[in-house]
């Protein structure tokens, strides 16, 4: 079995009109037994940005203080918030730097981007372990139930959903993808995120 | 040149020689049973590795007037075995002068399946059809023989993705009804059918090894009507007698990238 299914977990993140939403799962694992209902693995890096870090639990809480580390001395430096296509670099460019002893993960990211117009522009990215990027324009799917966030998200995803159909629609894809992998589950969340707010909820999905 | 197993010592070794019996030939399968009908579908592309063999290939074949059977994994051991279930079939018409029940059928695939427990067709079956009370049936099958009836199944290399949607669309898993209402059991056959199509659809998307042609039996019980038909296109009758069971193919076309 991979280091990358160990401890379980899937993220997901789709593009809405003027909004994006990413969720995960809360479990935490130790491969088939589980360990803990309330292991996050979403993390906020900005107010319009959100990163996903589904793979090994170790280098998911190494990686999210590294990641806060490297955009405290971006917001320093620059003395401006960092935006979702510079941090999707970041991300990419941390990881490759350990191109032959990887970090296990498999980033997800969700943001608002500022457009030079001042308008905003959602945006979604994913990376491999070695920091090959993937933009989409629908969503992006990473963990042990990708396969299946895949196929839920393929039937139920359109276009230019509101925020609260775009809730609606990745919480039954999360939901539906999670009843059937043994290795994520035991509930989750959601954010769903807009220019000028962001909306987290906790789902009551089944814990079995 | 002298071929000999001879190790750096100067001595003859043992070696072995391996054959494998086994191949995998991709594509999916997939079946739902409605309250009169049975819908059994299958996409037409067979692959072996990254390489296409055909892409038309059928996985679904009719059995009797009311039951149909899907299979997939190996496709020599799906077309043989299919053969296999049709010879019996042929021999209890003789027997009994008419044809077996389908909940009799999914019996006999179990011992079929099960008589190779130790060389076993590597193959995923799925039985569709109508229930001798008229109710339509889907019996799905691992390859030594489990069985269970129920109302809808994916099988095949994209079933990951398929049957997840279906908990969805089909069994309303994780959706809560409006107070005072509550989930159909069974859905109407224009629904149905659509759900198969965006099935495939999306398992063509996302899956290399599903693709090229998409066909659909429908099988309606006895005194129902297939108007709900008349507005798909592609359809083909395959009943062969009158006042039975009706059965229909729907061909589509599917991606073929």
């Amino acid at each position: 079995m991979s280091i990358m299914d160990q401890n379980g977990g899937s993220v997901i993140a789709m593009v809405g009109k003027d909004c994006v939403a990413i969720a995960s799962d809360l479990r935490l694992g130790n491969e088939a037994l589980a360990v803990s209902s309330n292991f996050q693995k979403i993390f906020p890096i900005t107010d319009r940005i959100y990163l996903g870090l589904p793979g090994l639990a170790t280098d998911v809480t190494t990686l999210k203080e590294r990641f806060r580390f490297r955009v405290n001395m971006y917001t320093i430096k620059e003395e401006r918030e960092i935006e979702p296509e510079t941090f999707a670099h970041l991300v990419s460019s941390t990881l490759y730097e350990h191109r032959f002893g990887p970090y296990y993960v498999e980033p997800v990211m969700a943001g608002i981007s500022k457009t030079p117009s001042g308008g905003f522009k959602p945006f979604i990215a994913a990376t491999d372990l070695i920091g090959c990027l993937n933009y989409a324009k629908d969503f992006v799917v990473a963990g042990t139930a990708s396969s299946k966030l895949y196929g839920v998200a393929e039937g139920l995803w359109e276009p230019d959903l509101e925020p609260e159909d775009l809730f609606e629609t990745i919480s039954q894809t999360i939901m539906n993808a999670l009843d059937r992998d043994a290795y994520s589950g035991w509930g989750c969340i959601v954010h769903v995120l807009t220019k000028d707010k962001v909306i987290t909820r906790t789902l009551k999905a089944r814990m079995d | 040149m002298e071929h000999s197993f001879a190790s750096p010592s100067g001595h003859p070794q043992p070696h072995q020689r391996h054959f494998n019996p086994y191949s995998e030939n991709g594509g999916t399968i997939l079946a739902i049973a409605g309250a009169n009908f049975s819908v059994i579908a299958g996409d037409t592309r067979q692959s072996e590795g990254y390489s296409i063999q055909t892409r038309y290939a059928p996985k679904v074949f009719r059995l009797t007037d009311k039951a149909v059977l899907a299979t997939n994994g190996f496709a020599a051991d799906g077309n043989m075995f299919v053969k296999k279930v049709r010879q019996r079939l042929e021999w209890y018409r003789h027997a009994h002068s008419k044809d077996m029940p389908i909940r009799a059928i999914a019996r006999l695939i179990q011992t079929m399946l099960y008589a190779r427990r130790f060389f076993p067709y590597y193959v995923y079956n799925i039985l569709g059809g109508i229930e001798e009370d008229g109710s339509g049936a889907v019996y799905s099958f691992d390859p030594v023989g489990s069985y269970e009836r129920e109302a809808c199944r994916a099988a095949g290399a994209a079933q990951s993705l398929v049957q997840p949607f279906l908990d969805n669309q089909i069994y309303f898993k994780n959706q809560t009804p409006a107070h005072g209402t509550s989930h159909p059991a069974h859905l109407p056959l224009d629904h149905v059918l659509e759900l198969v199509i965006d099935s495939f659809t999306s398992a063509t998307e996302r899956h290399i090894e599903v693709g090229d042609g998409l066909e659909i039996y429908v099988v309606l019980a006895k005194g129902s009507t297939p108007q709900v038909l008349d507005r798909w296109q592609g359809v083909t009758e395959m009943t062969t007698t009158q006042d039975g069971e009706r059965m229909f193919v729907i061909r589509r076309n599917l991606k073929r990238d």
